[in-house]
């Protein structure tokens, strides 16, 4: 099974084809969850407290806005994780974990940065596009082997 | 118990700031509850295309449709809270066209904050009595006239004020630097008492604002613990006597400055603190300092000189103030140099403060900085507006809750 | 600041979403509890919500992914069902990331229709879709065929 970072990070459609196919997605749900479930000082909803941001200096400076960085120490270490990575392009709709196109345009800066099998896509339009845009998908992960 | 005051938050980044929960508990401190405006996907695809700012994060289009079920009544709420990271470029000019199209669309008070990791419900809480306060609290707020003996505290962060009042007319003053806070509380207070010949038994209600408010206001049992945004622009069209209508409050502190658009004496927009403290009545403390006058001299003598023959512009009072000694040393006078710090803290203020609010004449300067003729002919010219100072300026904090405090006289 | 003490540590949440005419997140549900064996079942409008040993869950996921292979989809949630942190009553609306997922229930139905024509189909066979990082400029020749289709 092969780590897949999904962009949009919230997307039901990704995160379902590479679990379908035999995959790992990696997720913000994944990444929520580490953080609601590690035991540590109160700072609801989400459990970021005030020093994610500052965790998130490792891949933006101080003089990037604190919600930036706070959305970095989520995916920084994602990204850094991942085997292999989708991404959606036209992904303009999806809020709260990827709400901000400052962030977004870094995550998927730093996935370029990394020499992994990259899958770059548009959402479907139509059935006709639907096919494509599956087949594709399937061909990316049957492609990477070691599917479950 | 009585229903929470409802506050829309309109925001970008504060769940990832880590600063969520100081919101909440700042609003819920002052009897407010955040609530986010439920709005479907059909409605942001519609709203935001409909606003026409073409921003690229999906979060500041869920802002913008969110403000628009607001203004068109399809969310019901009672005041609005607006916040998005300090130093996001593309959610500040969001933050400020929502602040507007609020504030020009409906009556809801609206509160624009960029906020950083380090931010603290202490540091919102202000700005969230002011903004609940509007909201409910309008009945106390339309108060014109003072009524009966009360007595009216302004504990600031650099002086303390007192001012005793009866049937409207202003009977006694009190003012010092702010030292121990609760000392220089009765002493301005027993100051004001003697000079309008009453008694503290006298007094029918008492009201208190400032940083100091509430260990004020808790010792000498004060019928009213209001913050000084809403106080100090009631205080403000009170005294100018421009109580109807749309005014401007600008009012440069010790320690912050608020600006604040108002309109029948109630706060629409504000803004308050922000900037370092090169652009504070503090720097014209040190300014006057250094050049070896009183506070009281600083006016005069830089209405005698010319602010553009020195160049003096900092954010920070220390840089600020080498300025100044390098001034000196090249061979400025002392009268430019006093009209170069006045022109430097109006400027900044200007430049960072007053974007954000919607100036409207007239323009009022309160606090005590409004006493240096220098930093309000500043004002003036790079407003191009005669800016309107009212008598008993400096004591428009305690001239405020004096006015307010009447609202609880209890009719024998 | 208080000290945070998680519950449900260790467990995993999924969302198994229905993009279907014939089931219904009702029959997901009844086929759910059937099979839940102390795992947390949640319905809502769309799906269900399960919480539990990942063991477990993945278990039941994969059991009802067998309804309807081509119509159920499944994603990872980061809290447990319920949670009064992303609860729509105590957030006044609903948590920003349900308008994504509102948005991407809408594209179903195109991956739906995919995965059914991929059932019966090699994917090597689809030709790729549109490479979303190439902007070709317009070929000359196709622009001349333009100016003249016009001009005749």
């Amino acid at each position: 099974m092969v780590k897949v970072f999904i962009y949009p990070a919230t997307s039901l459609i990704l995160s379902d084809m590479v679990a379908r196919f035999g995959h790992t997605p990696l997720s913000s749900a994944t990444a929520i969850r580490e953080r609601i479930q590690t035991a540590g000082l109160e700072s609801p909803p989400l459990q970021i407290t005030p020093e994610e941001p500052k965790k998130g200096l490792k891949w933006a400076a101080v003089e990037v806005p604190a919600g930036v960085r706070g959305r970095m120490s989520l995916y920084g270490p994602m990204i850094e994780a991942c085997e292999a990575a989708i991404i959606i392009n036209d992904a303009d709709l999806a809020f709260g974990c990827m709400g901000c196109a400052r962030t977004n345009e870094l995550i998927k800066f730093l996935v370029h940065q990394k020499d992994i099998p990259r899958l770059e896509l548009n959402y479907p339009k139509n059935e006709e596009d639907g096919v494509k845009f599956v087949a594709a998908i399937k061909r990316f992960l049957t492609g990477l082997g070691g599917a479950k | 118990m009585t229903q929470p005051v409802r506050i829309a938050q309109l925001s970008c980044g504060p769940e990832y700031s880590g600063i969520q929960h100081e919101i909440d508990e700042a609003a819920r401190e002052v009897g407010g509850e955040i609530f986010f405006p439920d709005v479907a996907l059909k409605d942001i695809r519609r709203d935001f295309a409909k606003f026409g700012l073409d921003v690229k994060s999906p979060d500041l289009k869920l802002a913008i449709a969110r403000a628009m079920a607001l203004v068109e009544g399809r969310v019901e709420a009672d005041a609005v809270f607006i916040a998005t990271c300090f130093r996001c470029a593309e959610a500040a000019i969001v933050r400020n066209e929502l602040r507007r199209y609020i504030n020009e669309h409906s009556r809801l008070p609206v509160v624009s904050y960029s906020f950083t990791e380090r931010t603290t419900s202490g540091t919102l809480l202000t700005r969230m009595e002011a903004l609940t306060t509007i909201a409910k609290r309008r009945a106390l707020l339309a108060r014109e006239t003072q009524k009966g003996l009360t007595l009216g505290l302004d504990s600031g962060s650099a002086t303390t004020k007192a001012v005793v009042m009866r049937d409207n007319k202003i009977i006694g003053t009190g003012w010092q630097p702010t030292t121990e806070v609760l000392k220089s509380a009765n002493e301005v207070i027993a100051h004001a008492l003697a000079e309008a010949g009453v008694s503290r038994d006298e007094i029918q209600a008492v009201g208190t604002t400032g940083y100091g408010r509430f260990l004020v206001g808790k010792e000498i049992n004060a019928d009213l613990i209001q913050e000084e945004l809403t106080v100090n622009s009631k205080g403000a069209v009170y005294l100018a006597n421009r109580q109807h209508g749309p005014a401007t409050v600008i009012d440069i502190g010790g320690m912050d400055n608020k600006a604040i658009s108002v309109m029948d004496g109630i706060p629409g927009v504000f803004t308050m603190g922000g900037i370092c403290a090169g652009a504070s009545g503090r720097f014209l403390e040190m300014t006057a300092k250094r050049l070896g006058v009183e506070i009281t001299e600083l006016g005069p003598l830089s209405m005698k000189g010319f602010g553009g023959r020195v160049p003096m512009n900092s954010y920070c009072i220390v840089f600020g103030t080498q300025s100044l000694v390098n001034a000196l040393a090249a061979g400025s006078t002392r009268e430019d140099v006093a009209a170069a710090a006045c022109h430097s803290v109006a400027e900044q203020v200007y430049e960072q403060q007053l974007q954000e609010v919607d100036i409207k004449e007239p323009v009022i300067m309160v606090g005590g900085t409004s006493l240096i003729e220098g930093l309000v002919f500043a004002m003036g010219e790079l407003l191009q507006t005669k800016i309107v100072v009212p008598p008993y300026s400096q004591y428009i904090g305690a001239v405020g809750s004096a006015l307010l405090a009447s609202g609880f006289i209890k009719d024998d | 600041m208080t000290d945070y003490t998680p519950v449900h540590v260790g467990s995993v949440t999924k969302y198994v979403m229905v993009e279907s005419f014939e089931i219904t997140p009702a029959d997901l549900a009844a086929r759910g509890y059937e099979i839940s064996k102390g795992v947390m079942i949640k319905e809502t409008c769309f799906g269900l919500v399960i919480n539990g040993k990942e063991e477990e869950v993945d278990r039941i996921v994969a059991e009802l992914r067998k309804i309807d292979p081509d119509h159920i989809f499944v994603k990872d949630r980061g809290f447990p069902p319920g949670d009064a942190r992303r609860c729509r009553a105590n957030l006044g609306g609903a948590r920003p990331g349900y308008n994504g997922l509102e948005f991407e229930m809408s594209i179903l139905p195109y991956v739906s229709h995919g995965l059914e024509v991929l059932d019966k189909k090699d994917a090597k066979d689809v030709p790729p879709p549109e490479d979303p990082l190439e902007h070709p400029l317009l070929d000359i020749y196709k622009l001349k065929k333009l100016i003249d289709a016009q001009e005749s």
